[in-house]
């Protein structure tokens, strides 16, 4: 399968999150020294500073609510022709609020979508060894 | 920096050629905009100890400009940025000459945005761009790779818990239009807009059409800063700078979670304080527009209009000629031109200057002026001039 969209590069300080999505597991990074989840993960803490960082396994049953959202009419990137009209959404975690992940909402008619949407995390498969997460409406 | 109030001044801008395929290098259109700029303080190139620009690696340095201005300033300066970046050199520019190392700047901005590097996105290396752009990964896998879907995501959320609506977007851009139509200079000069045009016309991103998105142009600009008393001996109406601030917050520009809180917010609060002046003594104003939404979350950081009344206030006119706050009146990068904001402070200089007359172009008895500059939550520059 040769995939036409980008596939997220890996790098020293998201590497745990994108190797987890490959499992179909969300990790997020959380800092010991403040309590603060740091999403996008970082080296260190962007709320305190600290560099004392962890990764916390939420496993592969997520829920959250959108958060916004828009829907494209336009691909911006190389890939997501077919996709069109594309919506791109800002996900509210509901076991932690305060992580909010940046996701396509699939399978879900632009008239459907709207703030405080309930969702459900799903995992794509990229490739044999690479998948991301997205989400669908519950 | 100590209280600087009055004591700085803008005394030349100046602009070179807007088009939309300059068919010339930004190197040249930067010494179009800065021999335009000198002549208007009525000042030579020798004149200049320091050059500043900022750019997105997309113009050439102030080390080429200064050469070929054929001068060898004391101090160059490159930095990378877009919005907010004007004010921030300024602030730069006034540290340098209070501490004595400098005494006159001329600060510019060159970019061929439309027929060389498009802010708009294409033909980008997708590996390159994640890595470019800080968390990068958790973007452009998903197909959000353009600024007008990073705005729309703010926007939206901002619009469902304010209230407001597509069409107090509308206002913002058919108000700055209107501008345009008295400016032959402005992009869109000659392409008036209405409200029904504007609701009719699709969607690009939601929740903006290609009308609430800043166009795309070739050009330069240039500005020149002095102190107040060597502003004395230019030839230009000096605009002093009764306050200027810039501010970083917010952790991840794309992660947007506290609508309460801008950089914008904290700028507000700061320059007010510095200039001693409050929003209802503002006559006219240059607001950041890369998108006409960003229009309305400013307006509401700098108390110009109250949350929750911001549409209100677009809706009755008000950033129109005659309106209470007359805004972007050269008609903005909404339809004017695109310079990563300093189009709108040469616009600013030339109302407070009173350089358009008797016209119906010309703000009535404008004393004092607000600029703001706004690269989304996590960036923003302002400050407050007067005549």
């Amino acid at each position: 399968m040769n995939f036409a969209k980008p596939i997220p590069v890996k790098n020293q300080d998201n590497h745990p999150y994108w190797d987890a999505a490959d499992r179909h597991e969300l990790v997020v990074q959380k800092c010991q020294s403040c309590g603060e989840y740091a999403h996008p993960p970082g080296p260190s803490c962007a709320k305190c500073g600290s560099s004392e960082l962890s990764w916390e396994n939420f496993g592969n049953d997520i829920n959250g609510t959108v958060y916004s959202f828009i829907v494209s009419y336009r691909a911006f990137l190389p890939g997501f022709q077919d996709d069109l009209p594309l919506i791109i959404a800002i996900v509210e975690l509901e076991d932690a609020p305060q992580v909010k992940i940046i996701g396509n909402i699939l399978d879900c008619s632009p008239k459907c979508v709207e703030i405080g949407m309930k969702v459900k995390m799903t995992w794509k498969q990229l490739s044999d060894d690479r998948a991301i997460p997205q989400w669908i409406q519950v | 920096m100590g209280n600087i109030k009055d004591r700085y001044a803008i005394v030349g801008v100046g602009e070179s050629e807007r088009s939309k395929n300059s068919g010339t290098t930004p190197l040249h259109l930067a010494l179009d905009a800065a021999r335009a700029a000198l002549n208007d303080a009525g000042l030579t190139a020798k004149d200049i100890d320091g050059v500043m620009n900022y750019s997105e690696n997309d113009s050439c340095t102030s080390h080429q400009l200064a050469t070929y201005l054929g001068v060898r300033p004391k101090y160059v300066k490159d930095i990378l940025g877009g919005g907010s970046s004007t004010e921030m050199l300024i602030a730069d520019a006034i540290g340098l000459i209070e501490t004595g190392q400098l005494n006159t700047v001329l600060i510019y901005r060159s970019m061929n945005g439309r027929s060389g590097v498009r802010m708009g996105g294409g033909n980008w290396d997708m590996n390159m761009l994640q890595n470019v752009i800080e968390g990068g990964s958790y973007i452009i896998p998903y197909g959000a790779g353009a600024p007008s879907q990073w705005f729309g995501l703010f926007a939206s959320r901002h619009m469902y818990e304010t209230g407001l609506t597509k069409e107090h977007l509308g206002h913002v851009c058919v108000s700055f239009y209107e501008h345009a139509q008295r400016n032959p200079k402005a992009f869109f000069y000659g392409k008036p807009l209405t409200m029904e045009e504007y609701l009719q016309t699709p969607e690009l991103t939601s929740p903006f059409n290609k009308h609430d998105c800043c166009l795309e142009s070739d050009e330069a600009n240039a500005i020149i800063v002095t102190s107040a008393e060597r502003a004395k001996d230019c030839k230009s109406k000096p605009v002093y700078i009764m306050g200027i601030s810039a501010r970083q917050c917010i952790s991840h520009a794309h992660y947007w979670s506290n609508l309460s809180e801008v950089a914008s917010d904290y700028v507000a609060k700061d320059i007010y304080q510095k200039a001693g002046v409050s929003p209802a003594d503002i006559q006219v104003a240059s607001i950041y527009d890369c998108f006409s939404w960003v229009v309305l979350r400013q307006l509401e950081a700098y108390g110009l209009a109250p949350r929750g009344e911001v549409g209100d206030f677009v809706a009755t006119g008000n950033l129109k000629m005659g309106g209470r706050l007359p805004t972007n009146t050269a008609g903005g990068m909404l339809s004017e031109g695109y310079t990563h904001g300093m189009n709108n402070v040469l616009e600013i200089v030339r109302q407070i200057r009173h350089e358009y007359g008797d016209t119906d172009r010309q703000v009535k008895n404008c004393e004092i002026g607000i600029c703001t500059g706004w690269a989304g939550p996590d960036i923003a520059g302002a400050m407050i001039l007067r005549n």
